[in-house]
């Protein structure tokens, strides 16, 4: 089986019709299903947030099926084995459809993915706040994505137990979380009552007070 | 004097007949009679033997577990006219427990199609399925032919679910859709099979088709989710992808 570092990838992966959007409507979908499976899948495993659709991305091509071709035929178009512009925004956009992703830009160029949607975000959130007992504490934007807490966390789950790796630790979900998510997340929490969000004098230095 | 004929000779001869007939009656059921009871005795002894010196026992071993023997036991079944799959209360079935055996082929395979329905349009190759079959049926490996695979399908036709295996050139696939292939899809097929897929310009050129014939015939293929197109060739000529003649994969099942 095929691998991108430690991920494997599915069979589909290989077979180069997968690379062209189908026509036929039945099969569009099958595809397109297996397509938003697999990106929501390596984005969680790789912690990818956001997806480029003119920027190299390890899923919109495969090189076995480029290779392969290329001894038949000296010259490629987007190239064998590789997503057209096309098939990459419409499966992009099929995850947008379901709120698991969001166009950062009108021009559809730049997308969000939410393998978890800002709601989950937000639940994880609180479960981090409640575990770490910070129910009426500061914290800076930063210090939730990088901080010492989560660091911290990450290593007794590492020293603790592997199966815990299946239900991640609140604090390693959040750790290196893109900075848009996790603002969302911070003005649903906001919206709800369960902290209030502060400026400081530079975008770096936001700060939360939390009260749940 | 010569007896003349009269009504008294005609019931003579008459009452003659019948008397032979009801003797040969007799005789003719004496002997089926002999020969039923020869039978069910036979019958009776071999299970009793069977049973006692537990023969059938290493039999049903081999019938499970080697492919060799069961093709050489359905031929020994077939010249002597029997159809040891035909009900799984029959004599031999019962004894062997080869109903069983295919039976449980039969649900398996059914299973494999349903899961690789949405990859490969209800069109899969026997080699693949068997393929699949294994490695479902991990523990006897080894244990599952071609032959077996033919023999379980062809006894999932009485479900009447549309279960077929059709030949394209050298390969046979199975049908688990009641899609209707015509010449020009099979010739299509058999093209595929070389590749994987074909072009238009192939059909053109190997089958001396016209262009609108060869499209016809590939967006119908397309349209019952047998076919995928490949665009991605400098060259700009769309392929078509066969799943049913190029397995992707032999694990599609394990992700389902």
């Amino acid at each position: 089986m095929q691998k991108l570092g430690d991920f494997k990838l599915p069979q589909f992966f290989n077979y180069p019709p997968y690379f062209t959007l189908q026509p036929v409507r039945d099969t569009r979908e099958k595809q397109v299903q297996l397509w938003k499976e697999l990106i929501l899948d390596y984005c969680r495993t790789q912690k990818i947030f956001v997806i480029g659709l003119e920027e190299e991305f390890p899923l919109f091509s495969n090189h076995l099926i480029e290779s392969r071709s290329l001894s038949n035929e000296i010259n490629l178009i987007h190239g064998a084995g590789s997503l057209s512009n096309e098939a990459r925004e419409a499966f992009l956009s099929a995850l947008v459809s379901e709120g698991r992703a969001e166009w950062l830009d009108r021009g559809h160029r730049k997308c969000l993915i939410l393998w978890h949607r800002i709601q989950d975000w937000a639940d994880i959130l609180l479960h981090f706040v409640r575990d770490n007992g910070f129910e009426d504490s500061v914290m800076t934007v930063e210090e939730i994505r990088t901080g010492v807490e989560s660091r911290g966390t990450v290593h007794t789950l590492t020293m603790k137990s592997k199966s815990a790796v299946v239900h991640l630790l609140p604090a390693v979900e959040l750790h290196g979380i893109d900075r848009i998510i996790l603002m969302r997340a911070l003005k649903l929490l906001e919206h709800k009552g369960k902290l209030a969000i502060f400026k400081g004098t530079s975008a770096d230095d936001e700060g939360v007070k939390f009260s749940v | 004097m010569r007896r003349r004929p009269g009504i008294g000779g005609l019931q003579t001869a008459a009452a003659a007949r019948d008397q032979y007939r009801l003797l040969g009656e007799n005789v003719a059921k004496l002997r089926t009679d002999l020969m039923k009871e020869q039978l069910a005795t036979f019958r009776s002894q071999l299970e009793e033997f069977a049973r006692k010196h537990k023969v059938f026992s290493s039999v049903m071993n081999d019938i499970r577990k080697n492919p060799t023997f069961r093709t050489q036991f359905h031929e020994m079944c077939a010249k002597v006219g029997v159809d040891p799959l035909a009900s799984n209360k029959g004599f031999w079935a019962e004894l062997l427990g080869i109903g069983d055996f295919y039976y449980e082929l039969g649900v398996q395979i059914v299973e494999i199609c349903l899961a690789t329905r949405p990859h490969n349009g209800g069109l899969i190759n026997l080699q693949e399925l068997c393929a699949l079959l294994r490695q479902k049926r991990k523990s006897d490996r080894e244990a599952v032919s071609e032959d077996d695979c033919l023999r379980a399908i062809s006894k999932l036709k009485i479900l009447g679910s549309g279960f077929e295996v059709i030949s394209v050139g050298k390969r046979k696939l199975v049908r688990s859709v009641p899609t209707e292939l015509n010449k020009d899809h099979n010739e299509i097929l058999e093209l595929a099979q070389a590749q994987g897929f074909v072009t238009v310009d192939e059909l053109e050129r190997r089958l001396s088709w016209t262009t609108g014939r060869a499209t016809d015939a590939l967006d119908t293929l397309l349209d019952e989710g047998l076919a995928m197109i490949d665009d991605g060739h400098r060259d700009g000529k769309r392929r078509y992808w066969f799943p049913c003649v190029s397995s992707i994969s032999t694990s599609v099942v394990s992700d389902i």
